[in-house]
């Protein structure tokens, strides 16, 4: 389990593994490439700029998780570049110390007529591991990419797959001092995906300095204990996890209401019963059905009314043998997509069962559901055993109304009192 | 010049690197094949054993007076292997950054390392050959001590290559066409030089363009030396001291300007 990286105290306090000051990048735009060449051989600006980054300014000590998060072309993807060090700033500087390692792109230089084994020793001289060094590690690296004899086959007979894990297993082969994910862990089937993110909280717990790149927001939680919102490319917050992931929810609702009062409401897919989506291959851990009880029967186009005053929803999922895994659900408010709870049993602290016919099965009880009337929409999550991987999602996957009498605006009855 | 003084100082620090890259792009060029890296020795040799079969064997042609030797083939061979690496090592540096986008993007390396690599890689290859033509002509003058020169001959045209091979390659990178550009003249080029006809066959009022050439200077040079055994003219020391601090000025005031964006191009 990943520790809070408050509880990490091994490493020596205050040693800065990442100082950046007034960073910035610059794009110029030219009319034409041969624009281009004028301006480097005359030295003109005959170019428009367009500042891909500006003015970010941090400073992570060892052991520290940083979060980075925004919308697409907020600039988070230049900012790892330049501190991964494949592109150059225009402005400010960039302080590291020790090994940083990078997980942008996987399996990149990798020479398709060269076995494994030759790309492993060319691929390591390229981040810094020299022959000698690799002739320790190599073992360990076929290993952990559970290629076996297939290391010293060309590289052109590997499955995509192969290719990333090797590559994975290449670049974190030696532990660095700063290492930077860029949605990584998305690397290859389940099972390597959970030993992906294994390493990386070894890493963690040995008090590498993390910076954490990625659209969920939920693993941005989980992972790091500090938060970077870059907005078109200039820093909107930075600060305790929490706090700048709440400011950039609320930011993302905000932007979705614009979108959803400009466009109609797409037409309702889902109903109350579940409609499975197409399943994913029975060896691979997945949900297996998400179902509402006490759901009325549809009236017309309309989506199934709740007809008990409590809503019980029933997860069933399947995993990998032996596997004990976590299942969520979500409440959102349907076509909004305004979030109005979630509840997970690793949250919860709570042990799902296995039944008899292998599946894992647990219920929740939203009691006396305090939700006004409209319609809402259920999500369900299966996670691994951490909490960190996610196996299974199936996004909206019911929908239910909601009717209460004495409705008043707002969304949800919270317990109060006059006096 | 700092910024020229800075790159060089750190390619050699990763010069364990370079080697590396170097030894890979030959390997990774000749792939597959049954004869591997051998291909690349085997062009240039048979060209220039074809030369001296075709001109000085089955037709036994000779040049007119003045010329540094009367035979065709010995004459044609002395400046064309110099040329074609040249002309090789030009036209992979050239390439090297464009060709090296997808390693650069993904990898915190200096760009630089790539023409230098290329620059190596073709040396690799014509260095010994070059060192070969050495032992085939020195006995013509009882081994004279001018052929001393010919190490710093070499040596001064890897280092031209390198220059201008990382400078064209900047230039490529900000505009492709510049490969077309170079290739043509590189095409041309052996007609603009001493290679194929002795200099002072050249009419007289056309001579200075012979200069516009970077290897007039090496290949009078080297002419001198291989098929007279005498010490370069002073002209064409000067002519290579001109050429480098050229492309040394140009590759300085690239590097300069492209600094935070020469990955981006490519």
């Amino acid at each position: 389990m990943l520790l809070p990286s408050s509880t990490i105290e091994s490493a020596p306090a205050g040693a800065t593994t990442l100082k950046v000051s007034g960073l910035g990048k610059e794009y110029r735009l030219f009319q034409s490439p041969q624009q281009r060449l004028w301006s480097l051989l005359g030295g003109r600006r005959n170019y428009r700029s367009h500042w891909a980054l500006r003015g970010v300014s941090l400073e992570l000590k060892r052991g520290q998780c940083l979060g980075l998060i925004g919308d697409n072309g907020a600039g988070k993807s230049s900012l790892l570049k330049l501190l991964a060090g494949t592109m150059q700033p225009s402005e400010g500087q960039i302080a590291r110390s020790g090994r940083v390692t990078a997980i942008l792109e996987l399996g990149a230089g990798f020479h398709p007529d060269f076995t494994g084994r030759q790309n492993l020793y060319f691929g390591g001289s390229l981040i810094g591991i020299t022959a000698a060094q690799m002739q320790g590690l190599e073992a360990g690296i076929i290993a952990f990419a559970e290629l076996h004899e297939a290391i010293d086959r060309p590289v052109k007979t590997y499955s995509s797959g192969m290719v990333v894990r090797l590559a994975f297993a290449l670049v974190t082969a030696m532990e660095p001092e700063l290492l930077i994910i860029d949605e990584a862990l998305a690397v290859g089937d389940q099972h390597f995906q959970k030993k992906c993110v294994e390493r990386i909280e070894a890493f963690r717990n040995n008090g590498c300095t993390i910076l954490f790149c990625s659209h969920s927001l939920y693993h941005v939680q989980r992972l790091c204990d500090q938060a970077l919102w870059l907005h078109q490319g200039s820093p909107r917050a930075l600060g305790p996890t929490m706090e700048v992931v709440a400011a950039y929810e609320a930011h993302v609702r905000a932007q979705q209401r614009g979108a959803a009062d400009a466009e109609p409401e797409p037409a309702l897919a889902a109903t109350g019963a579940t409609a499975a989506p197409v399943g994913p291959a029975p060896e691979h851990a997945h949900l297996e059905s998400v179902d509402l009880a006490g759901l009325l029967p549809a009236s017309g186009g309309d989506c199934p009314r709740l007809g008990t005053p409590d809503l019980r929803i029933t997860l069933r999922a399947r995993t990998a043998a032996g596997e004990r895994p976590h299942l969520a659900v979500m409440l959102e408010q349907a076509g909004g997509g305004i979030g109005i709870t979630t509840a997970g049993t690793h949250v919860d602290g709570f042990a799902v069962q296995q039944s008899a016919d292998g599946t894992w099965c647990a219920s929740i009880t939203f009691t006396g559901l305090p939700l006004h009337t409209g319609q809402y929409s259920v999500s369900a999550y299966l996670f691994d055993a951490s909490g960190l991987v996610v196996y299974d999602e199936w996004k909206d996957c019911a929908r239910f109304q909601q009717v209460f009498a004495l409705s008043t605006p707002g969304l949800v009855r919270l317990p109060h009192h006059w006096s | 010049m700092q910024t020229l003084l800075d790159e060089a100082r750190t390619l050699c620090r990763l010069r364990a690197l370079c080697w590396t890259l170097t030894r890979r792009e030959t390997a990774a060029r000749y792939a597959g094949t049954a004869l591997g890296a051998a291909w690349a020795y085997a062009q240039p040799l048979l060209t220039v054993a074809a030369y001296y079969l075709v001109f000085d064997v089955v037709f036994a042609m000779r040049l007119g007076e003045g010329a540094p030797t009367r035979a065709v083939g010995t004459y044609l061979i002395a400046g064309m292997l110099p040329w074609m690496a040249f002309a090789d090592a030009l036209a992979r540096a050239m390439a090297s950054l464009v060709d090296a986008g997808p390693i650069l993007q993904k990898n915190a390396l200096p760009p630089m390392l790539f023409p230098a690599r290329a620059v190596l890689a073709s040396a690799v290859v014509f260095a010994p050959l070059l060192a070969l033509l050495l032992l085939a002509y020195a006995p013509l003058h009882g081994f004279a001590p001018a052929l001393l020169a010919y190490p710093l001959l070499v040596l001064l045209q890897v280092l031209l290559c390198a220059l201008w091979g990382a400078a064209l390659a900047i230039l490529a990178a900000a505009l492709r066409d510049t490969m077309q550009v170079v290739a043509f003249a590189l095409s041309l080029g052996v007609f603009l030089s001493p290679v194929l006809f002795p200099a002072h066959l050249f009419p007289a009022g056309w001579a200075w363009a012979l200069w516009l050439n970077p290897m007039t200077a090496w290949v009078g040079a080297y002419q001198t030396i291989l098929l007279q055994g005498a010490w370069p003219a002073p002209a064409a020391w000067v002519g290579m001291a001109v050429w480098l601090a050229l492309g040394a000025l140009l590759l300085n005031l690239l590097l300069r300007r492209s600094r935070d964006q020469l990955t981006d191009w490519l």
